[in-house]
């Protein structure tokens, strides 16, 4: 087997990989956030018990864990453009969907990681020490302020192992927006390999720039783990 | 335990309920000449023919294909799992670096790369075997299962207290008569929970097979858009969701179940 990679050489197509990769890491970085807001705001109120909305809360991640992220961004992407929601661009009259390729993307990978980090906040939520939540309690703490200023942030700084896999696994599984024509580094290959044949050098290319992009993420974990932790307080690693 | 089964109860109620008001909600006086399109589409779904006459495709071809890679996986997992704890560096090293590799890349790249990786047929002691996208899907899912499967063989050996391990081997075992006799009887308690966890995430990862061709459940879907418009886009893959929530909910209420007794939560 001789592999080429010559093509690798081509600016025009190291042009489009570089804005791949930038779309994708752009994509992560929303989809983060939208992780992280709906993981904290999920893990609070599964954790005080809020009456109504809990059970729907739990119904939310029984349902974003169990089923493909892939027919989730299918679905989301056609219910929206399904209800039709549009803009009129000004410039050109032309009407144009409010939710592109790309947001619902960003949706996806939020909500279904989102899902996982409500699960995992919440175990963080219950490894903290109960004499510490309840030491917070005899200070007079209500019940809200013991979750702002005593459980969160012990158990957030718990929850980082588990929370790196889901950074990791929400890198890997941005590339399925490749399927619905985000200009991704998955979907620039693919238009890559229809240009030059070389799928297997193209593909190997992508499985590189992932495992890198995954293990910079590791590495990035472990630095924030390392620089939030309580001195003297969990596991030294 | 009760509370597994209230969970149970409300999601297996509470999820479609909660698909069947997304449905309403989209298509709204529609709702029921939708229904009464994509019904005779039902069996197209699940098993890739309009009569049940055959079972080769649609969310069949999912559960079949996850049942193979599933049954390699462990096979070439335990193997990987084995070379992880091996006390020389040469077979420690290469299968550590193995297992991080396959671990860190996309399920979505593997698969497209053994599209490619794979040749369309090959040739053992004359028969000439001929590799179709199932059988490719198959390979492709099974290699970053094997890594897991290997992460979790190593984590379940690693439970056991290593005076399991001096004992036998003052007993005259030879390291792998240890782990096949001794450690793995115990682990394996450990290890089940883990390994459904990991089936359901292949399960749900056989999703991403609609790229190499097969005819899974997606393409099934995508080829009856394309013929019936558009406009049933949102009920079927609504459908399709709940296909997969009906076959992995129960998985995961088992498998909490399992940890509960084990007495492994998740981490």
């Amino acid at each position: 087997m001789n592999l080429d990679f010559s093509w690798l050489a081509d600016p025009y197509y190291q042009y489009w990989l570089l804005r791949g990769l930038g779309t994708t890491i752009l994509m992560s970085v929303l989809g983060l956030v939208l992780m992280m807001v709906i993981g904290i705001a999920g893990a609070l109120i599964i954790h005080l018990r809020v009456p109504v909305l809990a059970t729907w809360t739990t119904l939310f991640v029984e349902m974003f864990r169990n089923t493909p992220p892939l027919v989730q961004l299918f679905f989301l992407y056609f219910m929206l453009s399904e209800m039709g929601l549009t803009l009129t661009d000004p410039a050109t009259g032309q009407r144009i969907p409010i939710f592109s390729g790309f947001t619902c993307a960003v949706l996806s990978l939020g909500l279904y990681n989102g899902a996982l980090a409500i699960e995992i906040i919440r175990s963080g939520l219950l490894a903290v020490p109960l004499q510490t939540v309840e030491g917070a309690r005899s200070l007079g703490y209500s019940r809200v302020q013991t979750f702002r200023y005593i459980e969160l942030p012990i158990g957030l700084r718990l929850s980082m192992p588990a929370m790196t896999n889901n950074v990791v696994s929400l890198i890997k599984t941005s590339n399925q927006a490749a399927l619905v024509a985000v200009a991704d580094i998955m979907y620039t290959a693919t238009q890559i390999m229809l240009e030059n044949f070389r799928n297997l050098e193209v593909m190997i290319f992508v499985w590189v720039v992932y495992v890198a992009l995954s293990s910079l993420a590791v590495v990035a974990m472990r630095y924030i783990d390392r620089l939030i932790r309580i001195p003297g307080y969990g596991a030294v690693a | 335990m009760s509370m597994q089964m209230r969970t149970f109860i409300l999601g297996m109620i509470g999820v479609p309920a909660l698909l069947a008001l997304v449905f309403l909600t989209v298509y709204g006086e529609q709702a029921g000449a939708i229904i009464a399109r994509i019904l005779p589409r039902v069996p197209m779904l699940l098993t890739g023919s309009a009569d049940f006459s055959s079972l080769e495709g649609g969310f069949v071809a999912n559960i079949l294909i996850s049942l193979w890679s599933m049954a390699i996986a462990i096979v070439t997992g335990a193997m990987l799992g084995t070379g992880l704890i091996a006390r020389s560096a040469f077979v420690r090293l290469p299968s550590s670096l193995v297992m991080n590799l396959l671990r860190n890349s996309p399920w979505l790249v593997v698969l497209f790369a053994m599209l490619y990786l794979l040749p369309f047929e090959i040739e053992i002691f004359g028969f000439t075997v001929s590799l179709s996208p199932a059988v490719k899907a198959v390979i492709g899912l099974a290699l970053p299962v094997t890594a897991n499967i290997a992460e979790i063989f190593r984590g379940g050996v690693q439970a056991i207290p290593s005076g399991q391990w001096e004992s036998a081997s003052s007993l005259g075992y030879r390291r792998l008569q240890i782990l096949r006799h001794v450690v793995i009887p115990q682990a394996l308690p450990l290890m089940v929970p883990n390994l459904m966890t990991m089936y359901s995430m292949l399960f749900i990862g056989t999703s991403l097979v609609v790229v190499t061709g097969a005819n899974d459940v997606l393409s099934v879907a995508r080829t009856i858009i394309a013929v019936d418009g558009d406009a049933v886009a949102t009920a079927i893959y609504i459908f399709v969701l709940l296909l997969f929530f009906l076959f992995c909910f129960p998985i995961a209420i088992l498998t909490r179940r399992l940890e509960h007794r084990v007495g492994t939560s998740h981490p």
